[in-house]
């Protein structure tokens, strides 16, 4: 403990440990590939790490830096910096609530799929047979297998957001466990977090390791490999890349919510907080990039499959339609033969030419189909794993990995909420325990709205826009709070104070003058794409056609995604009005003559 | 239907030499001399199923067999297992009626190991309907992959769907169990982590009350033992910090 009663972590390496795990989340594993191959593979780390030295390395520091410095979370810092700027730590507090609500519903299916692993045979591989034990079900046979647990069995989706349904007793299950492990991890504040963190950051590499020499070894592999590799240099000239390069840097990072600033706060006083900053960064992107090599391994694996079944299936026409003898046609030759039959049985074949079109069987096209997000985690690596060989013990290490980076990040963005508030001193009344538990079961209850029927589109409306936008304008606010209103040299005074020695001139001119152009940037690019996006869509799924098809969000949706940004952007205008009435009011009070009554004696 | 056997190329030539403008008249009248024919030219006995094929009457089942690796060593003597699987079926349906391997006719074989065949009632030439014979296959399908070493998926009758096994659902779903394991290791912790330092807290009161007995007398009185045993005088208390104006 340090003299003002704080606790502290058992020792920097925890500390780190902890900005690792909470750093290293989801967003590396399925984020990052599906950048690397929209735009051009190998090319894009080139803009990445760009990004990384121009705004990903200044902000971090930065962050760090200002909760070491005030030893406070998120509201008591910024208020310390400046009492109008209050806001942005509450604003980064609202933020990190609603990040808390939808993220742990991730956790929840992660848990649904590691449970569901134990079985012979993985559910998510064979469809299940219908009621007249004919066949397998129709939306289960136009979808795959795989997207049939997923949005059938796992989330029961309904076909649009307007339909409400009941809650998934197995979700809503697999939640409050979910909701269970954070609170275990968190309820001694950093005296437990610091030590759940030496598992939680270090065992998802040993996964993504085994998972390397697997994927490498997979029949398949190298064609992924190859086409992830092969940069394209052309991508570029694209400023698209650019600019999805700088979000990604910046949302991978969790700038903005304040769990640096939290984690931060219970630092002693003289850490050398700057080579962390760096260590900790450079670890994050090169998880990103490792784990994109494991990623197009095993898209290289998938896509290879795909193809040969395609091309069995292309076989198995021929030899029907033309009534050949089993061995005449082999898997490699598929392609000669579909030519030789054109030309010599024309009629016979242009009953068939518009399956064979359909069907094209196409390896760059296989690869091609870039998905991120829950389809990745959830659709497409199910489905390769239930290919490999032992799929059950693959996929229990997959989803444990998943769940693993998971509640690391859970740790930060809980720790974001409640060490502000602790801070706030208005809830010093109530234990830690008790707090921590309130606001665990809070979240549970709200996030239990997202395990109806149509809980999946809400979770799509928070994923896409509860922390994006909010985020940027927090983080610029930061940056130019910390150079202009704060001044860069008083900073400079209170790191020398921290660290032994002044920041050098990368750090200043980072700060005060490249960070905010790109955020000023990146800010005005969301607002044109907001602006000229037209009414916000989102990914229905049919169960007809057995798949996503694009749909407009109905007014109530718009209106809440209105609010879900205004509600945390307008907490830093309104607080910093609040300070200065505040201020006025204590001004006019102070100025107000004192009564002076004498009283003889 | 009249049942009527084709000859092969070679045995119509023969034919078409020794009596060219009677070979239509000898094929129709075919059907008393099988016996005959068969011993001399080893014709291919089958039927014309391709004009039943047209037809709405259809008596034939096609089969196919199909192989994703290796193609099945089909022979003369697998048709034979064939054939006699299929009169075993029919035989089992029927409960007894004598059908043979001679009843099982295949026909329109190809290059692939596919082909029609049509089934004959017993020491009859009379076509048994393709409802009964789909009905034999389906109760007998297992048997008749067996023989062949096949799967549904591998060994295919056309328009009969393979009934599927029904889905194994055990009592308790096996994730529930799983689920049960961890949420009780959970609550275990978090119990045991809320609960610890209470009994800490309880453990050290008694170690201090334990400690308090054994010293009394020695040593200064702090304020935690006992200088507040003292009286209280109100006259050297202050009773307001800040004087009145």
């Amino acid at each position: 403990m340090e003299k003002d009663g704080r606790p502290n972590w058992d020792s920097p390496m925890q500390f780190v440990l902890a900005c690792v795990s909470y750093a290293v989340g989801l967003g590396n594993v399925w984020r990052f590939p599906y950048l690397c191959q929209l735009h051009g593979g190998g090319g894009f780390l080139i803009p990445y790490l760009i990004m990384l030295l121009l705004e990903g390395l200044p902000l971090f520091y930065m962050e760090l830096a200002i909760g070491q410095k005030m030893r406070l979370g998120s509201i008591g810092a910024w208020t310390s910096i400046s009492p109008y700027l209050g806001g942005l730590g509450l604003a980064s507090v609202v933020t990190s609530l609603y990040l808390c609500l939808y993220y742990n519903v991730i956790n929840a299916w992660s848990f649904w799929y590691l449970f569901h692993s134990f079985q012979s045979v993985l559910p998510w591989g064979v469809c299940p047979i219908n009621s007249n034990r004919t066949g397998p079900t129709e939306e289960c046979e136009v979808a795959t297998p795989t997207q049939y647990f997923f949005y059938r069995e796992t989330l029961n989706i309904s076909s649009s957001i307007e339909e409400h349904g009941g809650i998934h007793t197995g979700q809503a299950l697999c939640l409050v466990l979910a909701w269970a492990i954070t609170y275990l991890f968190i309820v001694r504040g950093v005296k437990s977090t610091g030590k759940v963190v030496y598992f939680t950051a270090t065992f998802p590499y040993l996964v993504l390791f085994i998972y390397l020499i697997r994927g490498v070894t997979l029949y398949g592999a190298i064609n992924g490999l190859k086409y992830m590799f092969t940069p394209k240099m052309a991508e570029l000239a694209n400023p698209r890349a650019w600019i999805n390069a700088a979000t990604q840097i910046f949302f991978s990072l969790g700038l903005g919510f304040g769990s640096l600033i939290a984690f931060a706060s219970y630092n002693q006083y003289n850490n050398n907080f700057q080579n962390q900053a760096i260590v900790v960064s450079l670890i994050n992107s090169g998880t990103s990039i490792f784990a994109s090599i494991v990623t197009f391994a095993i898209y290289g694996f998938k896509a290879t499959l795909n193809y040969e079944d395609c091309l069995d299936r292309m076989r198995i026409l021929l030899l029907n339609t033309f009534d050949l003898a089993e061995d005449a046609i082999s898997m490699d030759s598929v392609l000669e033969w579909i030519e030789k039959l054109n030309t010599t049985y024309p009629e016979q074949f242009a009953q068939i030419a518009d399956k064979v079109r359909e069907g094209e069987c196409n390896l760059e096209k296989e690869l091609d189909t870039a998905v991120e997000g829950t389809g990745l985690a959830f659709i497409v690596y199910s489905e390769a794993i239930k290919n490999m060989p032992l799929p059950q013990l693959w996929s229990v290490l997959y989803f444990f990995m998943l769940l693993l980076l998971g509640i690391g990040s859970m740790l930060g963005n809980v720790t974001a909420i409640i060490t502000p508030l602790r801070d706030l001193k208005i809830m010093s009344r109530m234990s830690n325990e008790l707090f921590s538990g309130l606001v665990c079961v809070f979240c549970l209850l709200l996030g239990l709205g997202f395990t109806t029927t149509s809980g999946n589109y809400w979770f799509t409306i928070f994923n896409d826009y509860a922390a994006t936008f909010s985020l940027l304008f927090i983080v610029l606010i930061e940056v130019i709070a910390v150079s202009y209103i704060y001044g860069i040299k008083r900073f400079e005074k209170d790191i020398e104070d921290m660290l032994g020695h002044r920041p050098n001139w990368y750090w200043k001119i980072m700060w005060a003058v490249t960070s905010p152009l790109l955020l000023i940037g990146l800010f005005i690019f969301y607002i044109i794409s907001y602006i000229q996006g037209g009414t916000p869509t989102y990914q229905a799924w049919n169960k007809e056609l057995g798949e996503s098809v694009v749909t407009e969000y109905p007014v109530f949706g718009q209106v809440f995604i209105v609010l879900l940004l205004v509600s945390s952007v307008s907490c830093v205008p309104l607080t910093a009005l609040y300070a200065f009435c505040r201020k006025r009011k204590e001004r006019a009070y102070e100025k107000r003559p004192s009564p002076v009554s004498t009283v003889s004696v | 239907m009249i049942a009527y056997a084709d000859f092969k190329i070679e045995s119509l030539a023969y034919f078409s030499k020794k009596m060219p403008n009677h070979v239509r008249w000898v094929l129709q009248q075919i059907k008393s001399r099988i016996e005959r024919l068969n011993a001399l030219f080893r014709p291919v006995m089958h039927y014309n199923c391709s004009a039943h094929h047209e037809g709405t009457n259809m008596t034939e089942e096609a089969s196919n067999i199909s192989s994703d690796t290796a193609a099945y060593p089909w022979s003369k003597n697998e048709m034979f297992l064939f054939r006699a699987a299929l009169a075993f079926a029919m035989r089992d349906y029927t409960n007894g009626e004598e059908f043979g391997v001679s009843d099982i006719h295949p026909c329109d074989e190809t290059e692939r190991v596919s082909f029609w065949f049509v089934v004959t009632r017993p020491n009859t030439t009379d076509l048994v309907d393709k409802g009964t014979v789909e009905m034999a296959i389906k109760k007998s399908r297992n048997r008749i992959n067996g023989a062949f070493l096949l799967t549904d998926q591998t060994l295919e009758f056309d328009g009969i769907y393979p009934t599927l096994a029904a889905p194994v659902s055990p009592a308790t779903p096996p994730w529930l169990i799983v689920f049960g394991v961890v949420m009780g290791a959970v609550s275990v912790g978090i119990i045991a982590l809320l609960v610890y330092p209470l009994v800490q807290r309880k453990l050290k009161k008694n170690k201090d009350a334990d400690d308090e007995d054994s010293d009394e007398e020695t040593g200064v009185k702090t304020a935690e033992i006992g200088a507040n045993d003292g009286i209280y005088n109100s006259m050297f208390s202050d009773d307001e910090r800040f004087t009145q104006m």
